[in-house]
């Protein structure tokens, strides 16, 4: 569940894309992100290719087919058109025309299934030429020295466009190289920090304040479950469910949608990543004081049903968010794309995020996304310069073939390797430029088209969605008919970005984004034990001081000799 | 007298069942060698550096080995009992109802849940005994407050067994029906001739004759001690009831699945595959001896 948690987080964020997008045939949430077809500048080759500096056309078709044989994660309810599939829809077969690049599936897996997938092939060294892996597997793959080294083709064949993205994405490209070599393609994240996303019309009702503290946050579950706002059985807080964890980690940032990190963050703890104590040496979050404050509030607040009394267990948070059971959850901006079966079941659910809950001196806390997709090659793929290639096309403006051939948005559910490329502005960008032209602050011709094309399809459409008070994103006031498709990505731009990007956060990094050496041996275990035992103090089954022991233990089974490790980071 | 020659189609129709054990569990043999090495799948498992027993070393120092060796035994000793008994109890009241189309509805109806698979049925058990599920609201009514039950560590192992149980003796039951229509009916006449009332016939009859069917299931089922139900926990249990429901299976899936802990998860593997050739050697054993069963 984690993993296709996070794959919806991507997928979303992929609406974000550069490249432009006017979802027309998909369902909300999938996030049709993709690449401009209506672009007038089909030429645009030639600009391209003058940082290449010798003869090398980073777009050149080649003469005879280049296979690139790739795993794929596949959505089992992505609708293809007609008796398209993943493997050969309209994208793949252009790119076959076009470049002579033909995609082959090694094998197919669902979302939630892919990081095991991907795991099964690297342990048994049966590797795809390319896929998309995580970090810990990334690393794990350049350890076994699995991976091609892609820093010459990178030089070579990748184009200004694709350069200057990673250029804007300070220390992207760093990440991923070692000793010296370039061993993966990473995605541009956008950060994300969790907000609170409360039931504003049942808060009108009750006429209660929007939440600063933990305790208005408490007060208003409070309330909603005293007076049955979503019938008998209402649930305070919705968060986790089965599978799921409590907070996001450095090794798995499930991007904070539907789980409790808020709550911890108010408290200034950062359970789940690396932090510095007040001496600058190295400690695991969940082993502080700060957590064990915040896990016994959470404790608290399950005994007097505040928080979902199924946490964990139960099957689909979302459900419970669809169905109007609950007025409030935690997740990050993106989330309103999320709430479009809600708003069908209850036209008058108005969700509205808030910065909250802040900390004891007023600030925003949020720990920094640290999770990621990258492309990874195979050592022993003869054509790593193809790989290349495909991003390069992703990035860029398509060739005047694209228009007759696609023709459509696609998602990344056709484009093989999908990654989220954009600048490192994206959302901001995207946010207030969509308000200002609808505003009539800057005109549509104005957007800068070319760097933000996803922005200036938000910007044009955004007249057909929003209603008057344009300053004002509460659901009465937007037009959910006239342009359905674009109704979602509008409505979690501005009601759920907006409130992102004019929020001062205060982030805080993990010191370690990977395993070490010690933890591949032992995380497994304290991983576990930690689980547990938090999960079990909340829900009242082992008592509060059980953390101190879990603390202990924790220091013993290896996590002093990891913390060892991760102070050498760095 | 017979000939060599004709047992040879009887070898013929062992041919692809050999055939499979030989690709798919004498073949692979040669992963146990990643328990004892750094493995690193680069180098692929010849290749990679001998560590010795640290694995195992390692594996004996977390407390978990033992917890989940402890649960698994017993969770599946638990299954083995109830998926003995209840069966068989369910076989000797179902044959003693006369109406026979009851007795087919019933069977049909009571075996269906087998052919189900953990997914859905977990997802059917959660719902049912969830905080507002059916299961809470009867509890309720006589006063009592609603509990998670899958998430209790003292209920998880027994509503694991349970749902199991359950869905399994249906079909369990099946073998016993078989053996109670080979029981000659001549023997129920005779007693009931010289004046045995029902309940002594089943005691004196009935029952007899289906033990050593009853003592031979069990002894098999030895061999699956240390097989408590994979699909059934996964679907199942959260982290909050690891210290009852975590068994080996589930603990090697998350340690060399999920966090490619490849030496450790095949070290644990293989000591749960050592005690379980340890344990089938005994059931061997007791099924010749109580059952006059052999295998081979």
């Amino acid at each position: 569940m984690k993993r296709s948690f996070k794959i919806l987080a991507v997928s979303l964020i992929a609406a974000m894309s550069v490249t432009a997008c006017s979802n027309n045939n998909t369902s909300t949430n999938a996030g049709n992100s993709s690449n401009s077809s209506n672009s007038g500048n089909s030429q645009n080759t030639t600009v391209d290719q003058a940082d290449a500096g010798s003869a090398i056309d980073p777009f050149a078709k080649y003469d005879e087919p280049v296979v690139v044989s790739i795993g794929r994660s596949i959505d089992p309810n992505y609708k293809y058109e007609g008796d398209d599939t993943a493997e050969d829809n309209v994208y793949t077969r252009w790119l076959k025309d076009a470049y002579n690049i033909e995609v082959k599936h090694e094998w197919e897996s669902s979302t939630s299934d892919y990081g095991q997938k991907v795991s099964l092939a690297i342990g048994s060294n049966d590797l795809p030429d390319a896929m998309l892996v995580d970090e810990t597997q990334l690393r794990q793959m350049v350890k076994a020295d699995q991976l091609a080294d892609l820093t010459e083709v990178y030089e070579k064949y990748g184009t200004d466009r694709l350069k200057q993205i990673y250029e804007s994405n300070e220390g992207l490209l760093e990440g991923v190289t070692f000793d010296g070599k370039l061993y993966a393609l990473p995605e541009t994240t956008l950060p994300s920090a969790p907000l609170t996303w409360i039931r504003k019309d049942w808060l009108d009702k009750l006429g209660l304040e929007e939440p600063k503290s933990l305790e208005d946050i408490e007060k208003i579950a409070k309330a909603f479950i005293d007076n049955k706002m979503g019938g008998d059985n209402t649930i305070g807080i919705v968060g986790t469910q089965q599978g799921g964890s409590l907070y996001s980690t450095f090794l798995s940032s499930s991007d904070h949608f539907l789980n409790f990190s808020p709550v911890f963050f108010a408290m200034d703890a950062y359970p789940g990543i690396w932090v510095e104590d007040e001496n600058g040496n190295a400690q695991y979050g969940s082993t502080t004081e700060e957590t064990k404050a915040a896990v016994s509030i959470l404790r608290d607040w399950y005994a007097e049903g505040i928080i979902d009394k199924e946490i964990a267990i139960r099957k689909s948070s979302q459900e419970v968010i669809s169905s109007g059971q609950t007025g409030i959850f935690f997740g990050p901006w993106w989330s309103a794309y999320n709430l479009t079966d809600s708003i069908k079941n209850d036209p008058e659910a108005n969700w509205r995020p808030y910065a909250a809950p802040l900390n004891a001196a007023g600030e925003f806390n949020s720990n920094q996304a640290t999770g990621s997709n990258f492309i990874v090659v195979k050592k022993s793929y003869e054509h790593p310069e193809a790989i290349i290639k495909m991003l390069n096309i992703h990035v860029n403006e398509k060739e005047e073939s694209y228009k007759t051939a696609v023709g459509k948005e696609m998602t990344s559910q056709e484009i093989p390797l999908f990654l989220i490329m954009g600048h490192g502005d994206q959302l901001d960008y995207a946010v207030n430029t969509t308000q200002k032209v609808l505003t009539g602050e800057m005109s549509l011709e104005e957007v800068d088209k070319l760097n933000y094309g996803f922005t200036y399809e938000l910007a044009s459409h955004v007249k057909n969605v929003k209603l008057e008070p344009f300053d004002n994103y509460d659901i009465q006031y937007w037009d959910q008919e006239t342009d359905k498709d674009f109704f979602t990505h509008i409505y979690a731009h501005l009601n759920g970005g907006s409130t992102f990007v004019n929020t001062k956060v205060n982030w805080t990094k993990s010191l370690a984004t990977a395993q070490t050496k010690t933890m591949q041996s032992k995380w497994s275990n304290l991983k576990k034990l930690e689980d547990e035992v938090l999960l079990k103090i909340i829900m009242g089954t082992a008592p509060i001081e059980e953390f101190d022991s879990f603390v202990e233990k924790w220091k013993q089974q290896g996590g002093n000799e990891i913390t060892e490790e991760v102070n050498a980071l760095k | 007298m017979l000939n060599r020659s004709s047992y040879k189609h009887y070898f013929i129709m062992l041919l692809p069942g050999l055939v499979w054990l030989f690709f798919f569990n004498l073949l692979p043999m040669y992963g146990i060698l990643m328990s004892f090495k750094d493995f690193n799948p680069g180098l692929g498992i010849f290749k990679s550096e001998w560590i010795g027993f640290a694995n195992f070393e390692y594996m004996f120092q977390i407390d978990d080995s033992k917890r989940v060796f402890r649960n698994t035994i017993f969770i599946a000793v638990l299954k083995m009992i109830g998926n003995l008994i209840v069966p068989l109890v369910f076989a000797l009241m179902l044959n003693e109802v006369k109406n026979r189309l009851f007795t087919r509805t019933v069977q049909t109806i009571v075996y269906l849940p087998h052919f189900l698979s953990w997914v859905i049925v977990a997802g059917i058990m959660l719902d049912i005994f969830s905080y507002n599920g059916p299961i809470n609201q009867l509890l309720m009514n006589f006063g009592s407050e609603p509990m998670l039950f899958f998430a209790n560590e003292k209920l998880f192992p027994w509503m694991v067994v349970l749902s199991d149980v359950w869905k399994e003796f249906g079909f369990a039951a099946i073998i016993f029906f078989a053996a109670l229509t080979s029981i000659n009916p001549e023997m129920y006449e005779a007693a009931a001739i010289d004046g045995a009332s029902q309940f002594k016939r089943l005691l004196s009859i009935t029952l007899p004759s289906v033990l050593p069917v009853a003592i031979l299931l069990g002894t098999l089922s030895l061999g699956n001690i240390l097989n408590a139900g994979f699909d059934q926990i996964f679907n199942l249990y959260n982290p909050a009831v690891y210290s009852t429901g975590d068994i080996i299976d589930t603990w090697v899936y998350r340690a060399g699945l999920l966090d490619m802990q490849y030496g450790l998860a095949t070290a644990v593997g293989l000591l749960k595959s050592v005690v379980g050739l340890i344990l089938i050697s005994i059931s061997y054993t007791l099924a010749y001896r109580f059952a006059n069963y052999r295998i081979f």
